[in-house]
């Protein structure tokens, strides 16, 4: 461990602004697939196992678009669509049938589906990974220095559009008709249903958001990652980590966690580089074992 | 059964097609077709996941040697036929197939195209059972070099990653010494493979050119998708050279990760694994300059032969061969050589015919371009290692420098003698 | 705590050896070693999942982290048989590196399990999770000693005990069979024991047994180094059979292979792990000899368990019959 590199880091404000916005994007890029998971876990009650093959949907699919359109905003914006829309087609055939079945089945139904989504895409694309989407021409710019910290403008657009899709989400869970009954859903789903509220409308509309979400943050990874069979295994994991540090099915939760993990990935790799996962899962157990219903969550399931 | 009739037997053999496409390389299926006396070479390797392209590159290879060799009329009529199994990259089901392979299909001999983990499992199965087995992708040089690890019934026909620290000091030295690179940085997967690679480097490289200097090294996982950490940290560090030994498409990620934060302005990229076509044509305006050593390129060694079996393979499968598919094809080469030369698939005989056994291949730059099974550790030497610069188009690479085999083969003792292998 | 109860033991144990005896007997009437590799792994992969299935099926805890025992296991046999012990011990190293498997996996098992057992359902699955990969990472970061992602190189030793020589394909298949038998007939004990029954008593209602006097944090943390020790006896086989050891067997995915086979078996009958066993291994072989879609097959496989049958096929079989 080396905490000496990880102080002068911190004095130094070159190193301090870059790593700080290095662990910023890597949160907000993990803050949007994790808050999908956990919207979906504190509303339906599911564990989505597969909410990393929706991101690698959503790699996929913005791939296709790019490589037909050639245009960057359609591919982001139609191959979260598509994930949203194959999240819905996904929860009316199979999510719905476990609303009310045990964990080890959500689990199973679940891993599943990773399984086979991720022979599919290869028999649809091929075995060999597919060279990443690529930034838009407006970002092929040179860094920003700012007190001698490089800073790529599309890093920052990254983090910008994140904020603004956690700021919306925000605003549809607390200011909207739709959020309030999705609120009210996720506490009493019986109550909503003798007041004629059809539920099942609010459950496909969440499990479509939080596909969504996972689709975006493949598309987005896509753009400067490569897009391959299996990439979603890596983002589940840290999804998982983030929603239980944050709580599960808390939203604010998970925008905390995913800018801990970010910033303890970002500074971890100075401090301490061979032990940042392990790192990660450090933090998972102590907070399961201090506080296991996570930082933002509520006592009660 | 009636129903049956209303198809012709061609629409039966179309949808039959179709479905081995799907059923891709299905093996061990159609048992009754199959001749008893068909000299049989089983085939782990990994077919699925991510990783999938190894297996069919491998597949490739050995398909293109082993169709040439039974319509030429095999040995004294006997055909080569090939059992190709996935063990999805698990080292339990490598082993669990190969003794299945052993025991049930009764091969003659095992071509071991698993990647590291599972090769040790390979090993182990085949010390015990005594079967010639030919390693074809596996790079960790204590494979064979370490005499605790060593049996005899195993050769490797894979490059050696020993080989390839060797050169890729000796070429990078050159250019420390031109363009004064001091300050140096790595970027590996956090496995055996990437920490061996990146450490072998810079041992050899501080006898090349002493005086360098290591400021910084990152570790990323394997598969990781998102390299942003290690790259702010290069930044930081602004090192004049990095030397990584990423590959496929986690090169890819890292490679256009790094250029939005114009790394390679001020740093030069010695990547060894770039110079393969899928990775090469996979970056979006690959940059100009970036050191590579050559996996596998039509272009070096520059022959007709190279071109040749870049031809072919390219004809056939509408793919540029691998790095895997050479290693491939110079086994099934030298084994089809020892059956011929043998008569026989007595594996005590045939691993002699192997041993220290020197051969014209398209790879080869040893004495009128051949390669040699070397007789101590059984191990491929003498094959083309190049290290040369990119270019955004075909050929991809250009400048390529050879390395010196004497070269590598002394620094290579030096090492095992430090090592107490040798 | 009575952890035995006496009736059919006998029985079953008699039930035991015949089916151990007409193994053996199998193994001559077809001398198929592909067949016979089959059945070693069922019954080691089935040992791994009914130990899992005394946490998951008696007492509805869901651990994700199972394979961190089935590792340990393995592990330890493998570095103890590479260790310098082998020579001085001789003829006894194989049985004393069992039985060391088995103990570094139930004090592992106790270490994560005291903290493990004070959460339920989802959290207890979560921390399980984190436990295993975490001792995933160890495996990794500690190169020197268990030779890091590569695994426990060069092979080991499988000196003879008892006349019985490991190396032989035989007497591997008569011993790795036998243990296992031995090995269900005491977990059948147990299952069927009061302890057994405190268990079924807090899986279907945690607070009634504690209002009983019954406590329930100790019943738990047991059934759990039960469990976790019977993962470490089926590790330390299976690395007597690759003569090596794994990080992939701590790896988070070698943990849902048991889940799949009490998925495919059932779960609610003794023995449905171990056919799940059996479907899975046979599922394995068939596929993999004829598509490189086994994850597609995998899935669709599970897909029909999970909405089609709704429950194991051992489950559903005794169902069946039960009806008639």
């Amino acid at each position: 461990m080396e905490i000496f590199a990880l102080f002068d880091c911190i004095i130094s404000p070159a190193c301090l602004l870059s790593q700080a916005t290095g662990g910023l994007k890597i949160g907000m890029l993990l803050f949007l697939v994790a808050s999908g998971l956990t919207l979906v876990f504190g509303v339906l009650g599911v564990i989505n196992f597969a909410h990393g093959a929706l991101y690698m949907l959503g790699a996929y699919f913005s791939w296709q678009v790019m490589t037909l359109t050639g245009h960057f905003g359609l591919s982001v914006i139609l191959g979260s669509l598509g994930v949203g829309i194959f999240g819905l087609l996904f929860e009316r055939t199979l999510i719905s049938r476990i609303y009310n079945a045990e964990l080890l089945v959500q689990i199973l139904l679940c891993y599943s589906v990773v399984l086979i989504l991720d022979d599919l895409v290869m028999i649809i694309w091929g075995d060999e990974f597919l060279s990443s989407v690529g930034v838009p021409e407006v970002f092929q710019v040179p860094p920003l220095f700012i007190f001698d910290a490089i800073i790529p403008p599309f890093h920052l657009a990254i983090i910008g559009m994140s904020f603004i899709v956690g700021i919306i989400l925000w605003f549809i869970m607390t200011k909207t008709r739709f959020g309030r009954l999705v609120r009210a859903a996720a506490v009493n789903p019986k109550m909503l249903e003798a007041l004629g509220i059809n539920i099942n409308f609010i459950r496909a509309g969440v499990f479509m958001l939080g596909s969504f979400l996972a689709g975006l943050g493949g598309a987005l990874a896509a753009s400067v990652g490569s897009v391959v069979s299996g990439m979603g295994n890596s983002i589940i994991i840290e999804s998982f980590i983030v929603t239980v540090i944050g709580g599960m099915g808390s939203i604010s939760g998970a925008f905390l966690a995913s800018l801990i993990i970010g910033m303890a990935r970002s500074f971890g790799a100075v401090a301490m580089p061979l032990f940042t996962d392990g790192l990660m899962f450090l933090i998972m157990v102590l907070v399961l074992v201090i506080r296991p219903q996570g930082l933002m969550g509520n006592k009660k399931k | 059964m009636k129903k049956l009739n209303k198809y012709s037997r061609r629409d039966i053999l179309k949808t039959s097609a179709s479905t081995a496409s799907v059923f891709a390389l299905s093996t061990g299926f159609p048992t009754i077709l199959k001749a008893e006396n068909n000299i049989k070479i089983g085939v782990p390797t990994i077919l699925s996941g991510r990783v999938a392209q190894l297996g069919i590159s491998v597949s490739n290879a050995l398909n293109m040697a082993v169709d040439n060799f039974n319509k030429s009329g095999g040995l004294d009529g006997r055909n080569i036929e090939l059992i190709i199994r996935d063990s999805r990259a698990k080292p339990d089901e490598a082993a669990r197939v190969c003794r299945n392979f052993i025991n049930s299909d009764k091969v003659d001999a095992i071509i071991n195209a698993e990647a590291s983990g599972a090769s040790f499992a390979v090993q182990e199965v085949i010390r015990e059972s005594g079967t010639l087995c030919l390693h074809t992708v596996s790079e960790t040089t204590s494979l064979t070099a370490d005499p605790s690890i060593r049996t005899w019934n195993a050769f490797r026909f894979s490059r050696q990653g020993i080989h390839d620290a060797v050169g890729s000091a000796e070429y990078a030295a050159k250019l420390v010494k031109e363009k004064g690179l001091k300050k140096w940085m790595s970027i590996g997967p956090d496995y055996a493979y990437g920490r061996d690679s990146t450490k072998t480097f810079f041992d050899m490289l501080q006898k090349f050119a002493p005086g360098v200097e290591i400021v910084g090294q990152g570790w990323p996982k394997l598969f990781q998708p998102d390299y942003t950490e290690v790259i702010t940290q290069i930044v930081r560090e602004k090192p004049d050279a990095i030397y990584s030994c990423l590959w496929g498409g986690d090169l890819v990620s890292f490679v256009n990760q790094a250029i939005l934060y114009d790394t390679f302005k001020n740093s030069e990229l010695f990547a060894i694994n770039l110079a393969d076509y899928t990775t090469m044509s996979a970056i979006k305006n690959l940059p100009k300059g970036l050191h590579s050593a050559t996996r596998y390129v039509a272009a070096w060694p520059n022959t007709q032969d190279n071109r040749d079996y870049d031809k072919a393979y390219t004809d056939l499968y509408g793919d540029h061969p691998t790095n895997w598919s050479w290693e491939t094809s110079i086994a099934i080469d030298y084994l089809i050589n020892a059956l011929k030369e043998t008569g026989s698939t007595d594996n005590k005989k045939l691993a002699e015919a192997l041993k220290g056994k020197t051969r014209k291949s398209f790879m080869g730059v040893g004495e009128g371009n051949s390669v040699t099974i070397r007789n101590n550790d059984q191990t491929l030497v003498d094959y083309s290692i190049g290290w040369g610069t990119t270019i955004p188009n075909d050929p991809f690479v250009k400048d390529i420098q050879s390395v010196d085999w004497n070269t590598i083969k002394e620094l290579e003792k030096e090492w095992l003698i430090n090592k107490g292998w040798l | 705590m009575n952890l035995l109860k006496k009736d059919n033991f006998q029985r079953d144990v008699f039930l035991g050896l015949l089916v151990w005896f007409m193994l053996i007997i199998f193994y001559y009437i077809l001398p198929d070693p592909g067949i016979h590799d089959i059945i070693q792994k069922v019954f080691i992969l089935g040992l791994f999942a009914m130990s899992l299935n005394i946490l998951i099926g008696y007492l509805g805890l869901i651990a994700f982290g199972h394979a961190a025992f089935f590792a340990s296991g393995a592990y330890t046999l493998g570095l103890f048989l590479q260790s310098d012990f082998v020579l001085n011990l001789a003829g006894f190293s194989i049985p004393v590196a069992i039985v060391l498997a088995v103990l570094v996996s139930s004090i592992l098992a106790t270490l994560i399990g005291v903290i493990c057992i004070r959460l339920k359902d989802i959290y207890f699955s979560f921390l399980t999770l984190a436990f295993q990969m975490l001792i995933y990472s160890i495996i990794l970061a500690l190169v020197n000693i268990t030779g890091g992602d590569q695994g426990l190189m060069g092979g080991f030793p499988k000196p003879p005990f008892l006349g019985i020589d490991l190396g032989k394909p035989f007497d591997f298949y008569a011993f790795t069979i036998f243990i296992s038998i031995i090995t269900i007939v005491l977990l059948r004990q147990l299952i069927e024991s009061p302890f057994g029954y405190g268990l079924r008593m807090i899986r279907d209602n945690s607070e009634r047994p504690a209002a009983l006097g019954f406590n329930n944090q100790k019943h738990k943390l047991i059934a759990f180094i039960i469990a976790g020790s019977i993962a470490g006896l089926a590790g330390s086989l299976q690395a007597l059979l690759d003569v090596g050891a794994y990080p992939e067997w701590a790896f988070w995915s070698k943990s849902a292979e048991p889940l799949f086979m009490i998925l495919l078996g059932g779960m609610h009958s003794f023995l449905g792990p171990l056919m799940g066993a059996l479907i899975f291994e046979i599922l394995n072989d068939f596929v993999t000899a004829n598509t490189r879609y086994y994850g597609l097959v995998l899935g669709l496989v599970i897909l029909c368990f999970v909405l089609g049958l709704k429950k194991g096929l051992l489950d559903w079989l005794l169902i069946k019959l039960n009806r008639k």
